[in-house]
């Protein structure tokens, strides 16, 4: 027997919830809908994936193949063959780990100094770095160029390394979690004697895991995937990086084969695909919340 | 007696305040000097170029306003690059909001988790994957005789093989497509972070008053996502005024200058012209645009943005 409260609440949660409760054909149809979707994203990676494994002359045939004909791993030989695909891998790491581990040091010292420490000038300061956000990259293309020529760094890595050893974004993401972090176990730390650098090194890196992570991955792939860059300062093939290593393979009116090209964006991809599944949390918070695009 | 002990303190703590301020000023530093150095010194001598003709092999000349007159009157082709820039941003603004509000949509249910992990990570893995790679990828789906779109449109009935990259009807409807086809992901999860932070009191109140699924998206639904809708706006037009690396690569601009894009022209001005006076102005008008739209966005806001 159940009480008369029971009663009520169970008249109460009844409508609602057959109302809440999917309808099943309707909830079909929006896996079908979701279903087409993926295929249509997905598919052009097995594709991708049966031109870099199968034989190169049945990579690019009508009807399309979807499974990799006789695997093998030739297509990899002849990417290498074609172009020093080992150093553009090379570069490419050197420089997206230099740009991570830099950002990572100039943000979080910048942050820690906006977050906790008094000074003239820290509000302005904060707000023009703030304001440059605005400024889409693109548009300093042409004098950053003339200043890299001007101090000889044309044709280096280092043209691609400085300027993105700094971000304005990295410091306002750093500076918003550091401030989350509660200011008494600095105090305590203080009254012991320590000084502001070990508080930072000490105290506050520790504790900043998630976030550090974050910026670090967001920074990585970006410079993993960046395009404009490389393709305005570098000019010497050994010093070249990636993403325009492969355009050299396609060749400029796409005369170049797939199966070699999909070997190479195989090995492009995959980096960043394993970055991906091992911090696919952190990276899907991080991009929501913080709205960058790589 | 008391003057000596309040003293002391007073003096220390002045000594060590401008300590603090020493060191914080040593812990801004790198970001201060690379920000002088790469972001407000191109800016000004962005300015400073725009005056100038400049080829980099001779030494520039002043030339007033000669690249402003340019700009506003004497470029017969920026109108039309401008004219495909905005068109494409829109395009591929509205595709993928439209498109990403209707598979959040979809995906804001209740459904096995492997199904949901499995949606989420197919939609969104094309996102981290560079614009580079991508475009190449597409190239050769695109392929007029031998890619697998022209095929399996051709299973679904459409008689023409399609020039994908080569009709300028067609090309901006591929930019478009590989577009939609990297960044859509993105904007369903932004958009299902948006849904999921819509309280469930709103929908409950709504089913006792017997409103329909439709009327609960209208009224309830819509509103509350304008807060998410203006964000994905405000990036998006930053970002999609900007689009390079696709057309680049898919159809180097062409036909004529069928997908040629704004940030494309200032890079040819500047890299295979070598008029870097020009392509200073050109980026310029790039960043007044972006700016004047941001702050229209911004001021319409206030008329249809709720927050809960």
């Amino acid at each position: 027997m159940s009480t008369l409260a029971e009663q009520r609440t169970a008249a109460l949660n009844t409508p609602a919830q057959r109302i809440r409760k999917p309808f099943p054909l309707r909830q079909l149809v929006a896996y079908l809908i979701l279903g087409i979707g993926s295929v249509f994203l997905v598919a052009p990676f097995v594709w991708i994936l049966q031109a870099a494994f199968g034989e190169t002359s049945k990579a690019f045939v009508i009807p399309p193949l979807w499974l990799p004909v006789n695997p093998s791993l030739d297509n990899f030989v002849s990417a290498f063959e074609q172009v020093p695909f080992h150093l553009f891998t090379w570069n490419t790491l050197k420089i997206a780990v230099a740009v991570t581990a830099g950002q990572l040091i100039t943000c979080s010292l910048a942050a820690y100094a906006f977050a906790r420490l008094q000074f003239r000038g820290k509000n302005v300061l904060f707000f023009l770095l703030l304001s440059s956000l605005m400024i889409p990259s693109q548009v300093t293309l042409v004098p950053t160029f003339i200043i890299m020529r001007q101090l000889g760094l044309y044709n280096t890595h280092a043209s691609l390394i400085l300027p993105a050893l700094i971000s304005p974004f990295g410091v306002f993401l750093l500076r918003q979690y550091f401030l989350t972090i509660p200011a008494e176990l600095e105090d305590a730390a203080r009254v012991d004697g320590a000084s502001v650098f070990t508080i930072y090194w000490r105290i506050i890196l520790p504790l900043s895991g998630p976030v550090l992570t974050t910026l670090a991955i967001l920074t990585f792939v970006a410079q993993w995937n960046s395009y404009i860059g490389p393709l305005i300062y570098i000019n010497k093939i050994e010093l070249q990086v990636i993403t325009v290593g492969l355009t050299l393979m396609r060749g400029r009116f796409g005369e170049g084969a797939l199966g070699p090209i999909a070997a190479g964006l195989f090995m492009a991809v995959v980096p960043v695909l394993i970055v991906f599944l091992l911090l696919q949390r952190y990276i899907i918070k991080s991009v929501v919340t913080t709205g960058i695009k790589t | 007696m008391q003057a000596v002990p309040t003293a002391a303190p007073a003096a220390s703590y002045n000594i060590l305040k401008r300590r603090e301020a020493m060191i914080a000023y040593l812990f801004i530093a790198p970001t201060l000097i690379g920000f002088l150095v790469f972001v407000v010194g191109p800016m000004l001598i962005g300015i400073g170029i725009s005056f100038y003709k400049w080829n980099l092999l001779t030494p520039p000349v002043f030339v007033g306003l000669d690249n402003y007159t340019r700009l506003f009157s004497g470029d017969p082709r920026l109108g039309t690059i401008y004219g495909t820039t905005v068109r494409l941003a829109l395009l591929v603004i509205t595709c993928n909001v439209g498109l990403g509000l209707f598979f959040a949509i979809l995906l804001d249910r209740k459904m096995p988790d492997l199904l949901r992990n499995f949606f989420r990570l197919s939609y969104f893995f094309p996102f981290v994957v560079s614009g580079a790679a991508v475009a190449i990828i597409w190239t050769f789906l695109f392929n007029k005789d031998l890619g697998p779109l022209n095929y399996y449109l051709r299973l679904l009935g459409v008689s023409e093989r399609i020039n994908w990259l080569l009709s300028s009807t067609w090309s901006p409807v591929a930019i478009i497509i590989t577009d939609v086809w990297k960044n859509v992901g993105f904007y369903v999860l932004v958009f299902l972070g948006g849904l999921q932070g819509i309280s469930r009191d709103y929908y409950e109140a709504a089913e006792v008053d017997g409103a329909t699924g439709w009327q609960q998206f209208r009224s309830i639904t819509l509103p509350l996502l304008t807060p998410t809708i203006l964000f994905l706006l405000v990036i998006s037009v930053i970002g999609a005024l900007q689009i390079f690396d696709q057309p680049n690569i898919l159809t180097q601009g062409g036909p004529g200058d069928a997908t040629r894009t704004i940030v494309m022209y200032i890079y040819e001005q500047g890299f295979k012209f070598f008029d870097m006076g020009y392509a200073s102005t050109l980026a310029l008008s790039l960043f007044v645009i972006i700016l004047i739209l941001t702050i229209i966005q911004f001021r319409l806001s206030r008329r249809w943005v709720f927050y809960q």
